[in-house]
């Protein structure tokens, strides 16, 4: 074959043209009429301005818009349909998870959280690598936060209500002083959990592991000593619980451990059942009675057989 | 290969120019890469410095390596041996310096923009409307350049360099404004699925239709040149230049795997990345064939040894490339950083390498002098060698970590202390290819600017 000018210009660019229509109009085609699915609504300003603020600060190189089949962990509770793309232009699925996928973040948090966390992550979440956003200002994270908690469309509205709801009680809750407060957070707990006491025995080595645990997930809300004083304190409201004032107020080892499973939903107190298995969290359970609270039920007989492990 | 050595054609103004663009934005974009994975061992070291945040770095940095470094060095030796094996002067130095200087405002204001959150949150695709224009009047500069001197060349058979030279060129100016969408300057994309697929259409033949040609043209130049041969077979690289075109394109689909696109159209990328063996073994038979017991020819010239090192990387992250098109093998290594692992070797290891090679083997027979410096040529060579093969091993290991620590279902969150150590060692490595960049630089600039007394 003799390679002229006019093989390689035309040839190249007629095959590049063929190939265009084969993988990228007939796509088009294709794909252009998708119905939006059932979670899908329109952006309302603030969240568009929120997407604006996504894209020029490339949170897009660290997240994901993306849940597929095999996926655990935030949002993988729906696998994502084309038809949730409908209106973004340009889409944002993200080509590494550096942090968390985010495609159904909305309502995960309620928004104190979100400006704790946007501030500096390591605030909410101490091992986060996350850049810090305070540098954007008040206005520009509100719409952040906006469009953050749109991330889910229909189904992260949903959420969001139920954060808006158990804020607007939990407040009032807080309040009302630290014995109702605590009372009132007892109160939404499930019976056997509240009776439940914790029937591990306490260990060095448990609580040693309890240690890391709480530095490297609860620190940045309820401080270094329990307190309630993290860093992360000022921009929560009602703020994280000080630990010290449990005591003595029918506190057990069933209800430290069921609120750090299923987080307090309304206030900055977040699920850990993804991050955490069992033993951790009864192991920062038994640390957070044990140090702070100064009292623990650990190793309480509770009627069933005892683990093959326990000494 | 045909090319005489006699004619005196002009002062390569051009090839300098992209030189000492190349070396320059080569520190710009090594420092970028450093200070994002330092970020991502200590996140608030830039606490509060808007400008300097992960999000904002990294595209820059990617941008930066591809259009600052790696094309204009492969340019650079692109522009030195078009005019030589078609036997004519360049159409026009006058406009090559030209590129040179719009090539380089387009850097500047890419650097301006991405810094101050002007993005259009697209792969490759970040850059806006106005600096979009810029690239594409660049890349038509070079077409014209060198379309106008293929038809005023004197040698009638054009050597297979060329084809791959022009095809990049051309076809990246087209597919640069179609993945672009630059039909539509509020932004720059599509809506929904169909944007995934363009864009990625797109973002794979930043790699398939300008850095690969490009490299694989210099690689056909330097190394017959190097190890004074002819090349081994003309039929290998009718095969592998017909092939490249025709399978590259097609295969942009293969990021889109775990995606709802089309079925279909996932079948056809992850067929043609499988048949992507084609193209790359016909050219790396053709090159290593033409090197065979010739060896000690490419250890002697080091600008032949850095473009040889990089025919040796294409041929790893093609295989590699090839099997990560695969479903299963996606499971593990997507969205993690075995993908950023490829990256490397393909980008530094591969092209970069050759980019290299290419501006020390022209240096010298631009300048008519030695270079500056053999030995921190060859200092730099070992760096940049060390650095991504450390890259490979220390990213595949952190991406095999995420990967399979995702399917046993642990969150992103807990597994960041797992690797934290390793990025640490990839910062570390990252500073000695920064370094290798700023030694790099200095000894292109001795060379070009060293008044004909002084020279070693
Ligand atoms: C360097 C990579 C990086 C960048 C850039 C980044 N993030 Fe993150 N992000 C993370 C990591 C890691 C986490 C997990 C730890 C944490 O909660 O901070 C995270 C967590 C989050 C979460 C909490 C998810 C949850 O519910 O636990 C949100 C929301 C979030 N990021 C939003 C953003 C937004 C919005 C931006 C851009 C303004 C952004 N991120 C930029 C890495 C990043
Ligand atoms: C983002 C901040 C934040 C983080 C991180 C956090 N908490 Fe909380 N925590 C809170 C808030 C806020 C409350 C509820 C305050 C209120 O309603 O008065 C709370 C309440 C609790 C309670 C309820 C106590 C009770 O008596 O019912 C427990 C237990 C608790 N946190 C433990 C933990 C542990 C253990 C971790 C780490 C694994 C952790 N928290 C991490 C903010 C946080
Ligand atoms: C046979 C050849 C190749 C094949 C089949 C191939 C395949 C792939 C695949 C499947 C991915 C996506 C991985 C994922 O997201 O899970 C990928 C990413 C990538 N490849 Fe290749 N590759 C090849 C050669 C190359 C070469 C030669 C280069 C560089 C010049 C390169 C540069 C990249 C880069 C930079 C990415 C990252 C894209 C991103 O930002 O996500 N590849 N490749």
């Amino acid at each position: 074959m003799r390679m002229t000018p006019a093989v390689i210009f035309a040839g190249s660019v007629l095959i590049l043209a063929a190939v265009v229509t084969i993988v990228v109009v007939l796509p088009f085609y294709h794909t252009n009429q998708t119905k939006p699915s059932e979670i899908f609504r329109s952006r309302t300003a603030a969240e568009k301005a929120g997407r604006r603020i996504y894209i020029n600060n490339g949170c897009v190189y660290c997240h994901s818009q993306s849940i597929r089949t095999l996926d655990w962990g935030i949002g993988a509770e729906r696998i994502a349909q084309a038809g949730d793309y409908v209106a973004d232009r340009p889409i944002l699925l993200g080509s590494q998870r550096t942090g968390p996928d985010l495609s159904q973040e909305g309502g995960e948090h309620p928004d104190d959280w979100h400006m704790a966390h946007f501030v500096n992550p390591r605030y909410t979440s101490p091992l986060s690598i996350m850049p810090a956003f305070e540098f954007l200002g008040k206005k520009k994270l509100e719409n952040l936060t906006a469009y953050v908690q749109s991330l889910g469309f229909r189904a992260a509205d949903k959420r969001v209500k139920r954060q808006e709801k158990w804020k607007q009680r939990a407040i009032a809750a807080y309040e009302q002083g630290p014995v109702k407060n605590v009372q009132w957070i007892h109160d939404h707990l499930p019976a056997p959990w509240r009776k439940l006491p914790n029937p591990y025995p306490t260990s060095d080595a448990g609580l040693a592991r309890g240690h890391k645990v709480y530095q490297d997930f609860c620190m940045g809300c309820h401080g270094p000593i329990g307190d309630g004083m993290g860093p992360a304190q000022p921009y929560l409201y009602p703020p994280p619980l000080n630990f010290t004032i449990l005591k003595d107020r029918g506190v057990s080892g069933g209800i430290l451990y069921y609120q750090i499973m299923n987080g307090i939903t309304g206030t900055a107190m977040p699920y850990f059942k993804k991050h955490l298995e069992s033993e951790k969290i009864w192991e920062v359970g038994n640390y957070v009675a044990e140090y702070f609270i100064n009292q623990s039920d650990a190793d309480t007989d509770d009627g069933g057989i005892d683990a093959a492990y326990e000494p | 290969m045909t090319e005489t050595e006699t004619i005196k054609l002009s002062d390569y103004a051009t090839a300098k120019g992209f030189c000492l663009t190349s070396a320059f934005w080569m520190m710009v974009a090594t420092f970028m890469g450093l200070l994002g994975a330092t970020e991502l061992i200590a996140p608030d070291m830039t606490e509060n410095i808007g400008g300097l945040i992960f999000g904002r770095v990294r595209p820059l940095h990617v941008n930066m390596v591809l259009f600052g470094f790696v094309t204009p060095g492969l340019l650079a030796a692109t522009f030195y041996f078009f005019p030589r094996v078609l036997r004519t002067a360049l159409y026009s130095e006058k406009l090559g310096v030209f590129t040179v200087l719009l090539w380089n405002i387009m850097l500047i204001s890419a650097v301006a923009t991405l810094l101050s959150g002007h993005s259009q949150g697209r792969e490759y695709a970040e850059l806006i409307w106005p600096v979009d224009l810029l690239v594409v009047a660049a890349f038509a500069l070079v077409v014209f350049n060198f379309a106008m001197t293929v038809t005023r060349r004197t040698e009638p058979l054009i050597y297979v360099s060329i084809w791959y030279a022009c095809a990049a060129a051309v076809l990246t100016m087209l597919t640069y404004c179609l993945g672009n969408v630059i039909w539509r300057p509020d932004g720059g994309a599509l809506t929904g699925i169909p944007d995934a697929i363009l864009l990625w259409f797109y973002g794979h033949n930043i790699f398939g239709l300008l850095l690969t040609p490009l490299s694989i043209g210099v690689a056909y130049y330097v190394v017959p040149k190097a190890v004074k041969a002819p090349l081994y077979s003309h039929t290998l690289s009718l095969l592998g230049f017909w092939a490249l075109i025709v399978v590259y394109t097609h295969i942009g689909t293969h990021h889109l795997l775990q995606v709802p696109v089309p079925t279909w159209l996932k079948v056809v990328a992850i067929t043609d990345s499988i048949a992507m063996v084609i193209p790359v073994m016909a050219f790396l038979i053709n090159i290593w064939y033409t090197a065979k017991g010739r060896l000690g020819a490419i250890h002697a010239d080091i600008g032949a040894k850095f473009v040889f090192t990089g025919t040796i990387m294409y041929f790893f992250v093609s295989i590699q490339g090839s099997m990560m098109a695969l479903p299963q093998v996606q499971r593990v290594t997507h969205f993690n950083n075995w993908v950023v692992g490829h990256a490397h070797i393909g980008v530094l290891g591969f092209s970069g390498m050759i980019a290299l090679g290419g501006l020390y083997y022209v240096l010298p027979r631009i300048t008519g002098r030695p270079l500056f410096s053999r030995f921190l040529a060859d200092f730099q060579y070992w760096m940049i060698l060390i650095g991504v093969v450390g890259f490979t091993v220390v990213l595949t290991t952190v991406g095999l970590i995420q990967g399979n620590a995702w399917l046993n279902g642990e969150t992103v969150y807990r597994v960041l202390p797992e690797i934290h150590l390793y990025y640490v060692i990839r910062a570390g490595l990252g500073l000695l290819i920064f370094s290798s960049a700023l030694f790099g630089f200095y000894n292109i600039v001795r060379t070009i600017f060293t008044p004909a007394g002084e020279a070693k």
